[in-house]
């Protein structure tokens, strides 16, 4: 690359300029609104003009001739030529100086036929703009220095966007040239719109099987690399040599796919596909149509679903819903188990975050996902029967202890174990479980479905040893030491949060140190419930009082109900701000719980123990506290006595450290070796690795939480389990895989559940089918559990009410299945970077969404149609196998065919869409051909432009299709009289032949809907630098000259992203496109225009202001000179940082402020007073 | 009650057409100009939405779709004696459809207007009759007097139903429902001079003196809330009243 340098080149100064100014007639195009001899003669008077001349057509080889003359014979020296646009014909001119030896540059173009000509109708004042645009030409190219134009090396690779008809066209184009394409595609099949019809106008082929061939070639191609579920993301550089950035979605299926559809039949999952116009219903694992190529099928995943993103262990809640609705209830449970390792427990008392995520509580309630799983694991208990959990993949020398058998010790000790360690539990009672044996009552979940829990978790090699209490039968230091049974390499805290809160109120320390005589007066709500749990002593009064309103509340007060009490629970705020589920809440009311609100308990009345009252104030709601709820605000003076003989407080539990005073001390001597605390007296952990100051020792749990749910604890421990996982192998303490619940586990699904579903106001109702429960009048009696549980057929009720958000329910089925081991649904989108010469852009179309006219019905009525829709409906591939049928399954009567829906409107789209009178012909032949019913068409100009297309409008006349013309006003719903067979649709227009105003009955109506510009086109636009024309289709460089190419060299258009078109014509186009492909590569250079900034680092302060401005990224610092540099081969000559320079130390070359202000200065000077000078000169 | 119309005339030899046509032509062209969007009425596609949307399209002698083409075929003079301006309900069907946007309903009041300035319409059709009829009763009354009404739009239509209905009159005027002498308004002077003003509205506009813009419009107009005349304000002189009209 080398440019030219003014002085260097032998040419004259400015002070030796000999313009030459030759102005165009254009035929009459120019000189019918602008006098040419006028403007001739104002240049010929201007400074430093030699000669000036106008001619009928300058770009005639006469014309050009007399420029090469004036430069041989007269020593022109600079060239104005005052014309067209320099779009067309700039190129021709310094063509011409080149050959009479002027360097091209020096030629300048005044345009004043689409600037004055064509713009104007004063042919006077045209003709002074013409002759002020033509002397500011002159005055400019006085200064202008040559330049040379640069070249670069073409890149022989070519990126295609798009692989409908003309990409797949021009890439096997490109291809049979042997040049390397890159086809990049949307979708996750080549075809485009093409592969979804049936026939193709006017010689009736089948659309596939002239389309098929062509697909197969694409993929038996060595040089077409195909890239499908993929996006161009970013193009930078220049025509020859771009740089493409492809973002390729995750496919979640390999190339190891054989497309044998085994996991077809085993998806859980149906959704409407979109590839039949959803007409009809695919899995989430699917293959668009039997030819699709790439023939590896995908799974579509629009997020995650909902349900299991709020799940703290990340329960694949969606997978098994949809499996029980199938009735796969042994897949469900294995799905189940897959994730939690207490299914039984979860089943029955998690406080399911998934159902508060639940997208279908927009429609009704939300599926009872927490019911669902207690059916499936109910029924593998009885129908499967033992579990056997899967062997570890690795055994691991290393030894983790857990202490706590608690849900967190539980999930740790389980994840562990199955990642191949030796895991000892630690438990201080004789029960396992930790609050799921001491906390949890046995009428919300029986004892033997936890020991099933722990049964399973047993299999997985955890060794338990119960009856142990830390600080007690051994000491932390004992666990990390090499004492014989312990020596651990890491241990797991989860020992929970057992010590229930006093109220702190007068009286009840009294009453709690009475306790240990043996008094009942006052107990806490987690010692009550570990009594009566663990089958110690425990008495209960006749009146009994809760005080608190969280679960632990409400677990005394049924508790207590059962037995024998009459209790009333007492909480300071309101029902609206008590943090106990619904659920609970209206069972411990229908077995007789009484509930009373603002009341705040201020001091216990009786003596030595026995409780005979309780002092309480009235309260009020005030300003909202720090947790948002309203902080309770006690009246004064509202002091009264409730009669009471036993309290139990339940409002808040904390660790209990009473172990720690053994170890604190070693622990001191190790710097590293301190656990601290929260104000909470909770363990302070890392939040992400779960590690606390020691760096052998994790926590999770309540111990971490404070009181928390199960699922949450599960979820820490996971987590422990993971870092612990990873510190053991000694890798870093980051990347974790384990789940935390994003903050809003509903984001992406405000609208609808995917995209192809109904909105949510659109769905059907169905109701929640409610748990079958004991009566509470004899449930009250027995710690028997209060649900039933649901029946094969309720569950499989209530799962349908699913509505598969973000369509696969990730159940794992396919992944199962797959024999190749194709399915990985951890696939991941990745970024491929490409570098090719050359760009097409053939992105195609999209339909005219019909339900913008409403008039015609279309989404009210269902046998109102689009074109596409009918298009796959005579599709031998489609929904009806290629029938005409009705919605109600029969063969309509009559069917009408609407033309130019969306298109000719300026409601809509102004411009014609050009194929639908085609397509609509198409439609009228193809339901005379397979039914009896009457076709009308309602067309309003019919267009049969092409190559045999007149005569296949002849040919569907023929055939006795009735033709209307007349845009149809209105399509309404008719019942009855008109022949008397049920309902059917009747179009009302007028049929301007005739005049009248017509009424026709029909069965069915196409809408031949507008095609439009891609959703997506304005980001297409701005990735590729395109333009894009009023209809919103792609700019081409010229309509009529270069239909290919487009204002960004090197990037070219095919098919209907520049408009609409048909077959035929796309097909042409792509050819085209290929064929200015090709030529770009058999040159193999390509000449940029020297336009270019510069900067002179004389002036240059190092600013680094055009830095960051530059669009092409052409602009590099040079550190050592502290000065800006910019790159020739980058630069597109765009001046944004020759206007931001503050040092004005950037010039553009071409566009010196020098030439800039002489053309302003050429086009403001007054016009001559004569033009005789002139004249006689000439 | 079918009119008869005059034949259809189109130019009488090449770009002339006849003298009546021409001047009608004029003062149509006049009046959709005074329509926004009237100026569209050449983009018309004759697809008939128009007519095919009329629910009175039944009762016309032209469909709209028609109107169009005949002014296109230099027939105004039919048109304005066709029942077709009358009979539209201006419910804008056609106009909100209409794929060409073109104002029909505007098109068909601008018809309206020349047929009763040229005095070119089916007098005795009823429709014509009524509201003039109404019109006038409000003009002479400042409201409806029904009794007058009545009798007048029979008399000048149909009088011999009215010799039918007049047991049914009897009755009505019997319970104090259609007294013979009608009530006038206060304030009625009022009211005319209000007509009379709205009236003039719907002629052209004075051009507007050019003395007045120069504090209206331009940059001394925006610059209010900093500028000289904010200055005024505080000096407790009130601001000029500007001219609605001239600052739009």
């Amino acid at each position: 690359m080398s440019r030219g340098n003014g002085n260097g080149n032998g040419a004259p100064q400015n002070g030796d300029a000999r313009v030459g100014v030759y102005v165009c007639h254009c035929g009459v195009n120019i000189s019918s609104t602008v006098d040419v001899e006028a403007v001739r003669d104002v240049c010929a008077s201007r400074p430093g003009v030699v000669c000036s001349r106008d001619y009928k057509f300058m770009c005639s080889n006469a014309g050009q001739d007399l420029i090469k003359k004036d430069i041989l014979e007269n020593g022109v020296n600079r060239v104005v030529v005052a014309a067209c646009s320099p779009l067309m014909h700039e190129l021709t001119f310094r063509a011409a100086a080149e050959e009479a030896g002027l360097n091209p540059y020096l030629v300048q173009i005044a345009n004043i036929r689409e600037q004055c000509a064509w713009v104007h109708d004063d042919r006077e004042r045209a003709t002074a703009k013409a002759s002020s645009l033509a002397s500011g030409a002159a005055a400019r190219v006085a200064l202008h220095r040559p330049l040379e134009a640069m070249k670069a090396d073409v890149n022989p690779a070519t990126l295609i966007v798009g692989a409908g008809i003309a990409g797949i066209q021009a890439a096997l184009e490109i291809a049979e040239a042997g040049h390397d394409v890159y086809l990049v595609e949307k979708q996750s099949t080549i075809g485009g719109q093409m592969a979804k019809f049936d026939k193709t106008f006017p010689t009736l082929d089948c659309a596939a099987c002239i389309l098929t061939p062509k697909m197969v070639s694409i993929s038996h191609r060595k040089n077409i690399h195909l890239m499908t579920l993929s996006e161009v993301e970013s193009v930078d550089g220049f025509v020859g040599n771009f740089k493409v950035a492809v973002r390729r979605k995750a496919r979640y299926v390999t190339d190891a796919c054989t497309a044998c559809g085994e996991c077809l039949k085993v998806c859980p999952v149906r959704v409407p596909s979109p590839f039949e116009e959803l007409q009809a219903d695919r899995t989430a694992i699917h293959k668009e149509f039997p030819q699709a190529i790439p023939s590896t099928f995908v799974i579509e995943k629009q997020g995650r679903p909902p349900c299991r993103q709020a799940c703290p262990v990340h329960q694949d809640a969606a997978g098994y819903v949809s499996l029980v609705a199938e009735g796969r209830f042994a897949e469900a449970a294995k799905l189940i188990r897959r994730q939690n390792p207490l299914p039984s427990i979860c089943g029955r008392v998690c406080y399911a975050a998934c159902e508060e995520a639940c997208n279908r509580q927009s429609v009704d309630k939300p599926v009872a996902i927490r019911d669902l799983k207690r059916f499936v694991i109910d029924w593998e208990r009885k129908h499967v029967g033992e579990v056997e959990p899967p062997p570890p993949e690795n055994r691991h020398p290393e030894s983790v202890a857990v202490i706590g058998s608690g849900p967190a010790g539980l999930t740790c000790a389980f994840d562990l174990a199955r990642k191949g360690y030796t895991v000892t539990v630690f438990e201080k009672h004789k029960k396992l479980g930790g609050m799921l044996a001491v906390g949890l009552p046995g009428y919300r979940c029986p004892r033997e479905e936890v020991e099933r829990d722990l049964a399973y978790i047993r299999k997985t090699g955890v060794e338990f040893r119960s009856g142990m209490e830390l600080g007690v039968d051994f000491a932390m230091e004992d666990l990390l030491s090499d004492r014989p049974g312990f020596g651990f390499d890491a241990v797991f805290l989860g020992i929970g949060a057992h010590r229930g809160l006093k109220m702190g109120i007068e009286g009840e320390d009294v009453a709690l140190e009475a306790r240990k005589r043996g008094a009942f007066g006052v107990i806490t709500g987690v010692d009550y419930l570990r009594h009566l749990n663990l089958g110690l002593p425990q008495e209960t009064g006749k009146k009994v009082a809760i005080v608190g309103g969280g679960n632990t509340a409400l677990d005394a007060a049924r508790a207590a109900r059962r037995e024998g009490a009459e209790v009333t629970v007492l909480y300071r705020r309101t029902r609206e701000e008590m943090p106990c589920e619904e659920d609970e809440f209206d069972d411990a009311v229908a077995e007789g719980v009484r509930f009373e609100y603002l009341v705040l308990p201020i001091k216990v009345l009786g003596e030595d123990g026995s409780v005979n009252g309780l002092e309480c104030l009235k309260m009020e709601l005030g300003e909202p506290d720090a947790s948002g709820r309203p902080r309770p605000v006690p009246i004064t003076g509202s002091e009264h006595v409730k009669e009471f003989d036993q309290v139990i407080p339940a409002i808040s539990q904390r660790p209990i450290w009473r172990w720690l005073k053994n170890w604190s001390t070693q622990a001191e001597a190790d710097p590293s070796g301190h656990l601290s605390f929260t104000p909470w007296e909770t363990l302070k952990v890392d939040p992400d690795s779960m590690r606390s100051g020691h760096p052998k020792i994790f926590g999770g749990g309540d111990v971490v939480l404070g009181p928390s749910t199960i699922v949450e604890s599960m979820g820490q421990g996971r987590r422990a389990a993971e870092a612990i996982d990873k510190q053991l192998r000694a890798l870093p303490l980051e990347d974790f895989h384990t789940y935390v619940p994003p903050r809003d586990p509903r984001e992406g699904f405000e609208e609808r559940p995917h995209s192809y579903a109904p909105r949510y106001d659109e769905t059907p109702l169905a109701p929640r089918t409610p748990m079958p429960k004991r009566p509470p009048e004899i449930r009250v009696g027995d710690y028997q559990p209060v649900d039933l549980g649901y029946s094969e057929e309720q569950a499989r009720a209530e799962a349908s009410r699913c509505l598969k958000c973000g369509v696969c329910v990730e159940c794992y089925e396919c992944e199962r299945v797959c024999e190749p081991g194709a399915v990985l649904h951890e696939m991941t989108d990745t970024v491929k970077e490409i570098e090719v010469g050359q760009i097409l852009v053939s992105t195609g179309y999209q339909t005219f969404d019909a339900r913008k006219m409403m008039q015609y019905g279309y989404g009210l009525y269902d046998n109102v149609l689009t074109s596409l829709e009918f298009e796959r409906m005579v599709s031998s591939t489609g929904p009806t196998g290629g029938k005409v049928l009705c919605k109600n399954g029969l063969p309509p009567r009559a069917v009408g065919i609407v033309h130019c829906v969306g298109s000719r409107d300026e409601n809509h789209h102004p411009y014609c869409s050009r194929v639908c009178c085609m397509y609509a012909l198409k439609f009228a032949h193809l339901v005379n051909d397979r039914t009896d019913a009457d076709v009308y068409q309602f067309y309003i100009d019919m267009r049969t432009f092409g190559k045999g297309y007149e005569e296949f409008y002849r040919h569907v006349l023929e055939e006795g299709t009735t033709v209307i013309r007349g845009k149809v006003a209105e399509v309404v719903p008719a019942r009855g009289s008109n022949g008397g067979l049920g309902e059917h649709l009747l179009i009302r227009c007028e049929d301007t032949m005739i005049g009248r105003f017509r009424e026709i009955p029909v069965d069915m109506v196409v809408l031949c809907n507008a095609l439009e510009a891609r959703e997506d086109a304005s980001e297409v636009r701005r990735t590729f630098s395109l333009s894009r024309s009023p209809d919103g289709f792609f700019m081409e460089r010229h309509p009529k000259l270069d239909p290919v190419g487009t204002t960004t060299d090197g990037v070219y258009l095919a098919g209907c992203c520049q408009g609409p078109k048909d077959i035929p014509d796309t097909v042409a186009q792509a050819q085209a496109a290929a064929a200015r492909v090709l030529g770009m590569i058999a040159k193999g250079q390509t000449l940029i225009d020297p336009v270019r900034a510069e900067v002179d680092a004389k002036y240059c302060s190092g600013c680094k202001t055009c830095l960051d401005l530059c669009p092409y990224a052409a602009i590099s610092f040079d550190g050592e000179a502290n000065v800006a540099a910019v790159n020739e081969a980058l630069c597109k000559g765009c001046g944004t940082c020759v206007a931001a320079c503050p040092a004005s130390a950037i010039t553009g070359a071409g566009f010196t402020d020098a030439q800039v202000l002489a053309e302003l200065e050429g086009i403001l000077a007054p016009p001559p007073e004569t033009t005789t000078a002139a004249t006689e000169m000439r | 009650m079918k009119m008869r119309s005059s034949p259809m005339r189109g130019p009488s030899s090449p770009g002339v057409l006849p003298q009546a046509e021409k001047e009608l032509r004029e003062a149509f062209l006049t009046e959709a100009a005074r329509i926004p969007g009237g100026e569209l009425l050449n983009r018309c596609i004759q697809c008939g939405t128009c007519s095919g949307s009329c629910p009175v399209t039944y009762a016309m002698d032209y469909s709209p779709r028609q109107v169009i083409a005949m002014f296109r075929a230099g027939a105004i003079e039919p048109l304005l004696r066709s029942r077709t301006i009358w009979i539209c309900a201006s419910c804008y069907s056609c106009t909100t459809r209409c794929p060409a946007d073109i104002k029909i309903t505007d098109l068909l009041y601008a018809l309206k207007r020349i047929a009763i300035e040229k005095k070119i319409f089916p007098r005795r059709f009823p429709v014509y009759v009524l509201s003039e009829t109404f019109t006038d009763m409000v003009r002479r009354h400042g409201r409806n007097h029904e009794t007058g009404l009545l009798l007048r739009f029979f008399l000048k239509t149909r009088p011999f139903k009215l010799l039918s209905m007049a047991k049914d009159g009897l009755a009505l005027w019997w319970h104090g429902r259609m007294p013979f002498k009608p009530r006038k308004i206060r304030g009625l002077e009022g009211l005319r001079r209000i007509i009379a003003k709205a009236e003039t509205f719907d002629r052209p506009q004075e051009p507007v003196e050019h003395d007045n813009l120069t504090d209206t419009v331009g940059y001394s107009a925006i610059m209010e809330p900093w500028g000289r005349r904010a200055a005024d304000h505080e000096n407790g002189r009130r601001p000029p009243r500007r001219r609605l009209a001239t600052v739009l």
